[in-house]
């Protein structure tokens, strides 16, 4: 096999491993800010039920 | 006292097998129909020489039995709550491991003796009778690991909704060194005939493979048992 | 807290790409093309590698979170443990993948039943049944205890089924072995290593990640009941 064909091969492999783990990175730096927002959302939530139902 | 308990649950399961032989039944006729499609499946024609593929076939129809049985008996334990009544008499959670995992090896061994015969009769020509006391060696070897994992993951998938639908997945993966180490010694004792020394490593390996493991149930059974 | 853990998981994805390029670079400019048949295509080894012992390591790391959790149901450790199977199984297929790629270029088959892609193969359907398991258990502590049982059992038997397919299977595939076997002379090493070092801190950073989203999850079921009740 010449230099060229291997390398074709080489570069698809390194290719697929950059993309799948910057992909799936990307994907869960992503979901991470999503929930942390959610989080927040519930939390002030939460505090304002528990607030005004000590209130009464 | 350990003991005691041991002898009573063994008891108990081989009892209520042996009287109604549900379980031993089916085993063995799933066996002996393994076999028959494997002749089909395989022998196309008069010459096809099988040799070389006995232990494989051997080994296959084994652990698919072994796990009809296993799921067979815990599936029972669990519709008639034996295990929740045992689990509240004082029993060391291992006992009733090591009696359970003794009950299934048990009732393989019986399916084994039956068929073994059988499937020599079917497949294989060369007389291994020299080699007997090797074959059953490796048998007891295998079936010793087979046993010791298949009990360990039949009390978890049982108590999962999945129930019996579990257990191969999560079992035959783990299953598949020891079914290489049995599998190749098994077909140089039907091929070609082998001696201690040559087969000393796939033995080793084996009694290793069960070391590990009955280690290892040792310590998760409490956890398996769950509750 | 979850925002230092947050920070940190960047600095080390970056940490971990400055290593794997570099350790791309030096595969490439510095090693010398393998003097086997495989030639160029022995190149996909610096990656294959590391990739291999970083899912191994994954592996691992659940190991000794079921241990942990076993002792001390604390459910970080089924978080670390669920975390660490899914990232060791991504890494898996990626050894798979790449495995194949490499034995495509070198001896110009998809598939072969040499020992290191079948037990990948295995490895992949071992911890996949972790997935099936924890999906068919509906109660939760029960799904980390058991899945700490089988994450403990399913490690064991890795190095089992290495040797297994390495050592008993005669008479098939003579043993290919791929270059990472024989040694290797310095500048291979030193190429192999940076990659290592690179493909570990990766892992760490994605095991951050992940186990702060688990983290989150849990967090947010939390405040779902309190908000019921």
């Amino acid at each position: 096999m010449s230099i060229e064909e291997g390398a074709k091969f080489v570069a698809a492999a390194y290719a697929i491993i950059l993309a799948v783990v910057i992909a799936y990175y990307a994907l869960s730096a992503r979901r991470v800010s999503a929930l942390q927002r959610d989080v927040d959302l519930l939390r002030r939530e939460v505090e304002k039920r528990e607030a005004a139902g000590s209130g009464d | 006292m350990g003991r005691r308990q041991f002898a009573a649950i063994l008891r108990k399961d081989l009892i209520r097998e042996l009287r109604t032989r549900e379980m031993l039944v089916s085993m063995f006729l799933f066996v002996m129909l393994a076999l028959v499609i494997f002749h089909y499946a395989f022998g196309v024609d008069e010459d096809t020489d099988l040799t070389y593929f006995t232990g494989g076939m051997l080994w296959v129809t084994f652990i698919f039995s072994a796990l009809l049985g296993l799921n067979r008996s815990f599936a029972q334990e669990k519709d008639e709550q034996c295990l929740d009544g045992l689990l509240l008499c004082p029993v060391d959670r291992v006992t009733i491991f090591f009696a359970k995992t003794v009950g299934n090896l048990v009732f393989l061994l019986i399916i084994q003796a039956v068929s073994v015969p059988v499937f020599t009769l079917f497949f294989i020509e060369r007389s291994y009778l020299a080699d007997v006391g090797l074959f059953i060696l490796v048998l007891l070897l295998a079936d010793l690991g087979i046993c010791t994992l298949g009990t360990l993951l039949a009390t978890i998938s049982m108590s999962t909704r999945a129930r019996d639908l579990l257990l191969p997945i999560v079992f035959l993966p783990l299953i598949v060194p020891l079914l290489i180490a049995a599998t190749s010694a098994t077909t140089a004792i039907f091929a070609d005939g082998a001696d201690l020394g040559g087969l000393a490593a796939r033995l080793g390996f084996l009694a290793a493979f069960d070391a590990v493991f009955m280690v290892a149930a040792y310590g998760t059974y409490d956890f398996a048992i769950g509750e | 807290m979850d925002v230092k853990k947050l920070t940190s998981a960047p600095a080390l994805f970056a940490a971990a790409g400055a290593f794997l390029v570099t350790g791309l670079l030096l595969a490439f400019l510095y090693a010398p093309i393998d003097a086997s048949s495989m030639g160029f295509s022995q190149k996909i080894f610096y990656y294959h590698a590391p990739i291999a012992e970083t899912a191994l390591l994954a592996f691992g790391i659940a190991f000794v979170a079921a241990i942990l959790y076993l002792r001390d149901p604390d459910p970080k450790w089924d978080r670390l443990g669920y975390v660490s199977v899914r990232l060791g199984l991504l890494f898996s297929l990626l050894v798979m993948a790449t495995g194949m790629i490499w034995g495509k270029a070198a001896w110009d088959a998809w598939w072969a039943w040499e020992p290191r892609l079948t037990t990948f193969l295995i490895v992949c359907f071992l911890y996949a049944a972790y997935f099936v398991l924890r999906q068919v258990v509906e109660e939760e502590s029960r799904r980390a205890t058991f899945a700490a049982v089988f994450a403990i059992v399913a490690f064991i038997d890795v190095p089992i089924t290495f040797f297994a397919t390495r050592y008993m299977p005669e008479g098939l595939h003579p043993v290919v072995i791929t270059a990472g076997d024989s040694g290797m002379e310095g500048s291979m090493f030193l190429s192999f290593m940076i990659s290592m070092v690179g493909m570990t801190l990766l892992l760490v950073a994605l095991l951050r990640v992940d186990v702060a989203a688990e983290r989150l999850k849990d967090d947010i079921d939390d405040l779902k009941t309190r908000m019921g009740g």
